[in-house]
């Protein structure tokens, strides 16, 4: 994008207004897929609130190449799988909190919709990987070829994933499968 | 029964969360704090050894001397041809844009969350000069945010509508500079100024609000167009237009128009007044 070229040449710069202008445009689409990575609301900003201090922290010094949103989405997955360990290193495994859920309360409606919240539940079931290769994929706009890189893997891996992933979440989606 | 690529369309485009808020504006502010600390504890007269290293490699030294190339030579061609076959000589519209002495315009967008989410109906109305900027963000035909700076008194002021809270801040020395340095991608003549140091082309006249125009096309490295169209008759931009496809396919555009260029703006014509009830930040 002509205007991410833009905002990442003024933020080197120092401009407060294309870091605000940063912040607006990605905040949301960070925190959907923190939320997606996550499935816990708390955490999910807690993400996405690191990242963009960071961000915040060394845009003088900025030296993404290709869009802001994806250069954001693998800083928010790098600090999701850090939050990961960190939380399995802190709590005992329990059978019951393989995907950790949170009961969205009246004050933070976060599904609008009962679609929503069936695609929430669902893409909290599936496999890590599979999970990281959608969310990164729908959410983050990544290339296949990018998101091999990010997880380590060949290409052929990745859209294996994809593909396993949307089957098993149309799957989940049309009743086919026991939750 | 639905298919992969329903599923797929209802993640890329119905499953969104949003952050609250309060806290959205939290986390901008703590955002932005840091930046400025990170400004703070690194100075400016550290950046040159940044540039003696990347000028030590001899292949960013090509793309460097190549770029300064383009550039110059797209600022002869802007001297030597256009002058001659049309009517807009464009380095007279940059002249023009950089003396005016203010401009009210209008932003509105698609495909990202601002200037607008509700197109065609949200917008953004700016006023700028050299010392003052002011700009009201319009949702669902609802005044949302006002932001104002006047850099001659160095104050700040937001007003939060949605939330009927405002804000008031000295500027620092340095936030000044800056704001001075630059006024951001919306600024007519930062978009001029970037589109003619891109690779660009001139399009068709046409007539816009009655107006014949003459614009030219710009295109970024990754195929993000830019155009911007002028009046023949007053050498000024009237509507100027981004677009761009990002990789998820989502288009996105940025139309300015409903320019006023050349109004004398004084701060106690556009300095914003806080409404009864509103409480500080």
């Amino acid at each position: 994008m002509l205007e991410d070229e833009w905002l990442k040449w003024k933020l080197r710069r120092g401009s407060r207004e294309a870091l605000a202008r940063v912040y607006e445009k990605y905040v949301d689409a960070m925190l959907t897929l923190a939320m997606g990575l996550l499935n816990q609301r708390a955490t999910a900003e807690d993400v996405v609130q690191d990242v963009f201090l960071s961000f915040a922290r060394s845009a003088k010094d900025l030296r993404a190449r290709g869009s802001l949103r994806s250069y954001l989405a693998t800083c928010v997955l790098n600090r999701v799988r850090d939050s990961r360990r960190q939380r399995q290193r802190r709590t005992v495994r329990d059978a019951g909190l393989c995907v950790p859920t949170e009961s969205p309360g009246p004050e933070r409606a976060v599904v609008l919709a009962e679609e929503t919240a069936r695609l929430n539940q669902a893409v909290a079931e599936l496999p890590e990987e599979q999970r990281e290769v959608v969310l990164l994929r729908l959410k983050a706009n990544l290339k296949f070829r990018d998101i091999a890189k990010v997880q380590q893997t060949s290409v052929n891996t990745v859209l294996g994933r994809y593909r396993y992933g949307l089957d098993r979440l149309r799957s989940l989606l049309n009743g086919e499968v026991e939750p | 029964m639905k298919s992969r690529k329903a599923i797929a369309d209802a993640i890329r485009k119905k499953w969104n969360f949003t952050v609250d808020s309060p806290l959205r504006d939290q986390l901008l502010a703590h955002a932005l704090r840091e930046q400025e600390q990170s400004q703070e504890t690194e100075p400016a007269v550290n950046r040159p050894a940044i540039r003696r290293m990347i000028m030590k490699n001899s292949m960013v030294k090509l793309g460097i001397a190549a770029v300064i190339l383009a550039v110059l030579g797209i600022g002869i061609v802007e001297f030597l041809g256009t002058g001659g076959t049309s009517g807009v000589v464009w380095a007279q519209v940059a002249k023009n844009v950089e003396a005016s002495r203010g401009v009210i315009f209008r932003v509105r967008g698609t495909g990202s969350r601002d200037p607008n989410g509700d197109w065609p109906n949200g917008y953004t109305i700016h006023w700028r000069s050299a010392a003052l900027s002011r700009a009201d963000w319009y949702r669902n035909g609802q005044i949302h945010r006002t932001i104002y700076t006047n850099l001659d008194t160095k104050t700040l002021i937001g007003v939060l509508h949605d939330h009927k809270m405002y804000n008031k801040e000295a500027l620092s020395d340095e936030r000044v500079q800056q704001a001075r340095a630059g006024k951001g991608w919306t600024d007519p003549q930062e978009l001029l100024n970037l589109a003619l140091s891109l690779e660009h082309h001139a399009l068709a006249p046409k007539t816009i609000n009655g107006v014949l125009c003459e614009g030219i096309e710009a295109t970024g490295p990754d195929g993000s167009t830019g155009r911007i169209w002028v009046a023949v008759e007053t050498g000024y931009p009237v509507l100027t237009e981004v677009e761009g496809i990002d990789k998820g396919g989502i288009r996105h555009t940025s139309t300015g128009d409903q320019f006023r260029w050349n109004v004398d703006l004084l701060a106690e014509g556009i300095e914003p007044e806080i409404p009864a009830g509103y409480e500080p930040l």
